[in-house]
């Protein structure tokens, strides 16, 4: 190994960050060559003059106040996190509570409605949606099927919509998906 | 240095929802920690900031922390991301080094004695040579002890990156230690 190439891998061979054919190759030529030697120790020195003067130096620090309020952050911010799952936690059954609860009350209403009026579903009959651009299944003659109610169910998790249509008597008309 | 058994049970602990036993787990670290984000920041306000941060930090990825790893050098890399963040935000590390150069009272030392004071303003004065990468890199093999490989991974970088610039703070710190105390070259 040449001067010039020992004196590349200097500064790591002083603190033994080299691999062990470099640390090698340059053991054996510093052992020869007692300038590379002189320039091995002035990486040592330095190296620990360094070291030295961060033991020496002393730090900033917090105030055993600062500390403990530091510390109260820390503990702060873990129970807001806290809250915040749990918020989040519970905040989901409660809307899927909300819309399987909808959901059954438009039924319960349908059910009634119809056995009120003691009609059931005939296939026959299906009336128009007010403001359709095309009529369903067929057209009611009845004038009186211009009155129509009608019931729109939404899930909440599909977004799929089924519209109930009802006459001025609340007789079941047909469906709209 | 590998993780101790306490250090594991504390950090089950915490995991465990048992945050009071985060203190207990980073007290120990708490004057090694802003000691890095001093050397790396040369402010001792933004220090403090930078070491607040990094265990606040810390306690939030904490389920991310792999346990066969050391603790400390986990920290120390929360830290050393923190510091160089917030350099590159902020225009400020100019300035935090000249006041370090040339505010000697701002880091007083208990050694008494030209000497004492001279190694202290050594390292200031020498770290404030090198760039912020080989600065950290420097500190954190040459003064705080990680072997290559844990330096390369607390900065997010290559073995190779990290030898590159360690060669490089090395030769600057030598020149640079030279340069301001001949007179102690010669001596020893």
């Amino acid at each position: 190994m040449t001067c010039s190439k020992a004196r590349k891998l200097m500064a790591l061979y002083a603190g033994g960050d080299l691999s062990e054919r470099r640390t090698r190759a340059a053991g054996a030529h510093l052992d020869s060559c007692p300038a590379c030697r002189k320039e091995l120790e002035g990486y040592r020195r330095a190296l620990a003059r360094a070291k030295a003067a961060a033991g020496a130096e002393i730090a900033p620090d917090w105030s055993e106040g600062q500390w403990r309020a530091l510390m109260a952050r820390v503990m702060g911010d873990a129970t807001k996190r806290k809250k915040e799952q749990a918020g989040r936690v519970k905040s989901v059954p409660r809307a899927r509570w909300a819309a399987a609860a909808g959901a059954a009350a438009a039924l319960v209403l349908a059910a009634v409605m119809l056995l009120q009026n003691g009609s059931g579903f005939r296939p026959g009959s299906v009336a128009t949606a007010p403001g359709a651009a095309e009529p369903m299944a067929g057209v009611l003659g009845d004038p009186s099927a211009q009155d129509v109610v009608s019931v729109t169910l939404v899930s909440q998790e599909t977004g799929l919509q089924v519209v109930w249509f009802f006459n001025r008597n609340f007789e079941w008309k047909g469906d709209r998906e | 240095m590998r993780m101790n058994e306490t250090e594991k049970e504390l950090v089950a602990m915490v995991l465990a929802g048992r945050t009071e036993a985060f203190e207990p787990l980073v007290t120990p670290y708490r004057r090694p920690l802003v000691a890095l984000a001093y050397r790396l920041t040369r402010d001792r306000e933004e220090a403090l900031e930078v070491a607040q941060e990094a265990f606040l930090r810390a306690f939030r990825s904490l389920g991310r922390y792999d346990v066969s790893r050391s603790f400390r050098n986990w920290l120390f890399q929360i830290a050393a991301n923190e510091a160089r963040d917030r350099m590159r935000r902020g225009a400020r590390e100019r300035a935090a080094l000249e006041d370090a150069v040339h505010d000697g009272s701002r880091a007083p030392g208990p050694e008494a004695g030209r000497e004492g004071q001279e190694v202290r303003a050594d390292l200031m004065d020498c770290l404030s040579a090198l760039t912020p990468r080989e600065r950290e890199v420097f500190v954190l093999r040459d003064i705080e002890e990680l072997d290559i490989r844990e330096t390369a991974r607390a900065l997010r970088c290559s073995s190779v990156s990290v030898r590159v610039n360690l060669s490089k703070a090395r030769r600057k710190m030598r020149d640079a230690i030279r340069a301001r105390h001949p007179h102690l070259e010669e001596t020893r």
